[in-house]
């Protein structure tokens, strides 16, 4: 088989350059039970340079797993408990007067870190999760006069809750839409729960997490993902999956036109585009197959495409609508 | 003997008469009357006046007098036409006025004139007799309480009132029920059904591929296009044959339903090779080589070739079914 010198360069420099993904995942194997899918999707974020959303019951091992992954990644973690009583200061730092120097100084919050924990940020009013959320947009954060750089990698998740919704804040779709990936956490298996309970109670148990990455490898590997071919066939079909939501009944789809109130933007072509080239780094690929957009599309898609209350009283969600959409546009 | 004064007051008095004679014997002929229907009304009501006056038929008229809308404690509420009838040798003429009053008490219709004209001059008058009405009050019984005023009163619902739309509707219903009794009932006429000659999936699939084949496509360089209608072919006849939305499927989705049908799944690995080649032309902008083109075709064809005779066989089957539903004659 003959190939294009580029493509083929590309396909060797991201094989040798992917080969941490594998040691990534065994380190995080030591002391996560299952939650593939979620660990994979973090990586997906970390390498595309996108933000991840995570909705799940609690006790799913979510702060375990960015835990694990930045110890990992030998980068700095950080943990946010949004409350109703939280203020903007108390995420991204603020002045304080020194007596000593007769001076303010700065006082960088929990946000200067790699890997930011959001737990519950629809605990927090809107102006915190807006700090959060222009942090995440600009990657730089202003106290006083000066502006900070924030550190790179920079990675933020997000938890919801998604049963207990008195009292919260929810995000508005805007805000929403700044996340690529929305991941919804299931349960684990029987087995998986067994070997939890076991790894647990057992007092011989010490696994812990060795820096296995350096955050410069990520840089270099995020910059690879943006290389990962794309070839003009699979930007059409990511179109037409977004532009399905936005006018199914182009697509024969008439009938989910009253369930859908708004369709992706075009930051979800963007986003599903990046995650399905991050992706197809995960699986060791430089090219982009059909089989990497559909294995994303539910995670950069759930939270984009808008309900009506049409769908809402038949208990219609946005999985339900993407699967019939996967279902009827056709594949290159 | 008579005295000479009282002979010349009789003929005075004879040539007075003798002058006068004509005017007196006119006067005498015209009768003039007004009559009302009653002297008795409540406040309101209505009396009806009869104003009426006889006279020869010829050389004589009458003026009849000009009421007023309203006159005394009276109100003219309608007047008719002025009728002219004959008797025998007597004109009769007449109007009725139609008076009402919503003043109690006793008033009187005064004399009304009648006007006599001969040879188109007034000549003399008539006037009739004058008239009392009595204009009552309603009796109120002050011992009793004041009642309150009566609730509006609905008319009853009567067919004669709408008879007209009844009737509209019932022609409109009766011209539609007609219009569809005779369009459905008119005979049709037969529309002539195209025969379409059915040609199986594996026929199409494999006339497509020798047609692909023959086209040579790889060897005009374009290798995209030549597995992409490659695979295509062979989408839609899964899609067709097997009812496996292939179309919809990525190449792995597409390994996995074919797992229930055991005619193609011993056909997996041929079909993964194939697949899997066709997404690097088509993905990844790798040239397979000629041998490997050729390949492609090789498996494609060998895969519909292989699901032919379980193709066939379930036709078969199929029409065995349908010979044994038919009746035996």
């Amino acid at each position: 088989m003959e190939n294009t010198s580029d493509i083929r360069q590309l396909n060797e420099k991201i094989h040798q350059a992917s080969a941490f993904v594998d040691l990534l995942n065994l380190e995080l194997s030591k002391v996560i039970v299952g939650q593939r899918y979620m660990v994979e999707r973090l990586l997906i974020g970390l390498l595309a340079g996108g933000h991840v959303l995570l909705e799940g019951v609690p006790g799913l091992a979510k702060t375990l797993s960015i835990k694990s992954l930045s110890s990992a990644i030998n980068a700095k973690f950080s943990r946010i408990q949004f409350t109703p009583d939280l203020l903007p200061a108390d995420v991204v730092g603020t002045m304080i007067y020194n007596q000593q120097k007769n001076e303010f100084v700065v006082r960088r919050g929990p946000i200067f870190a790699n890997f930011i924990l959001a737990d519950e940020i629809n605990r927090a009013p809107a102006k915190v999760q807006s700090a959060l959320l222009e942090a995440m947009q600009e990657r730089q954060i202003t106290i006083g006069d000066t502006t900070f750089k924030l550190d790179d990698p920079f990675l933020v998740l997000a938890t919801q809750n998604p049963i207990e919704q008195e009292g919260t804040y929810m995000l508005p779709e805007a805000q929403v839409d700044r996340f690529m990936l929305k991941v919804t956490i299931g349960y684990p298996t029987k087995e998986e729960e067994l070997h939890i309970i076991r790894q647990n109670l057992n007092p011989q148990a010490t696994a812990t997490i060795n820096p296995v990455v350096e955050p410069s490898d990520i840089i270099t590997a995020r910059k690879l993902v943006r290389e990962v071919y794309m070839d003009e066939k699979i930007e059409r079909y990511i179109l037409d999956i977004v532009f399905a939501t936005r006018n199914p009944e182009d697509y024969k789809l008439q009938k989910l036109k009253p369930l859908i109130s708004y369709g992706g933007s075009p930051r979800a072509s963007i986003s599903l585009a990046l995650a399905a080239k991050a992706y197809a780094f995960t699986k060791r690929r430089g090219y982009v197959i059909p089989e990497d957009v559909r294995s994303i599309c539910f995670d950069v898609m759930r939270h984009r495409v808008g309900l009506t209350y049409e769908a809402e009283a038949e208990n219609v969600t946005s999985e339900n609508i993407l699967s019939e959409i996967l279902n009827a546009v056709e594949v290159p | 003997m008579v005295k000479p004064i009282i002979i010349k007051r009789l003929i005075f008095f004879f040539l007075l008469g003798f002058v006068l004679a004509p005017f007196i014997s006119s006067a005498q002929q015209v009768d003039v009357k007004a009559q009302a229907d009653t002297d008795r009304i409540r406040l309101g009501e209505q009396v009806r006046l009869r104003l009426s006056a006889s006279m020869p038929p010829q050389g004589m008229n009458v003026i009849f007098p000009q009421i007023p809308d309203s006159f005394g404690h009276f109100e003219v509420v309608r007047r008719s036409p002025l009728d002219t009838t004959a008797e025998g040798n007597i004109k009769l003429l007449g109007q009725t006025i139609v008076l009402t009053s919503f003043d109690s008490g006793r008033w009187d219709i005064p004399a009304l004139r009648f006007d006599l004209v001969s040879a188109g001059n007034i000549t003399d008058s008539a006037f009739t007799g004058p008239l009392s009405i009595d204009v009552n009050t309603v009796d109120v019984d002050t011992t009793k309480a004041f009642k309150p005023i009566k609730a509006v009163r609905t008319v009853g619902w009567s067919f004669w009132d709408y008879w007209l739309y009844f009737a509209i509707g019932i022609t409109v219903l009766l011209v539609a029920i007609g219009l569809i009794v005779y369009f459905h009932s008119r005979p049709k006429k037969a529309v002539p059904v195209p025969v379409v000659a059915v040609v199986p999936p594996y026929e199409i699939a494999l006339q497509q591929l020798q047609r692909l084949k023959s086209e040579k496509v790889w060897q005009q360089g374009d290798i995209k296009q030549y597995y992409t209608r490659l695979t295509d072919i062979l989408r839609n006849y899964f899609e067709q044959q097997f009812n496996i939305p292939a179309l919809e499927q990525t190449s792995e989705e597409l390994l996995q339903h074919i797992k229930p049908v055991t005619i193609l799944n011993q056909q997996r690995d041929k079909l993964r090779g194939l697949l899997s080649l066709a997404d690097l032309a088509k993905f990844a902008k790798m040239t397979p080589s000629p041998e490997e083109h050729e390949g492609a075709m090789q498996h494609a064809q060998e895969i519909v070739e292989w699901t032919k005779p379980a193709v066939e066989k379930a036709a078969a089957a199929e029409a065995g079914k349908e010979e044994i539903k038919q009746p035996v004659k």
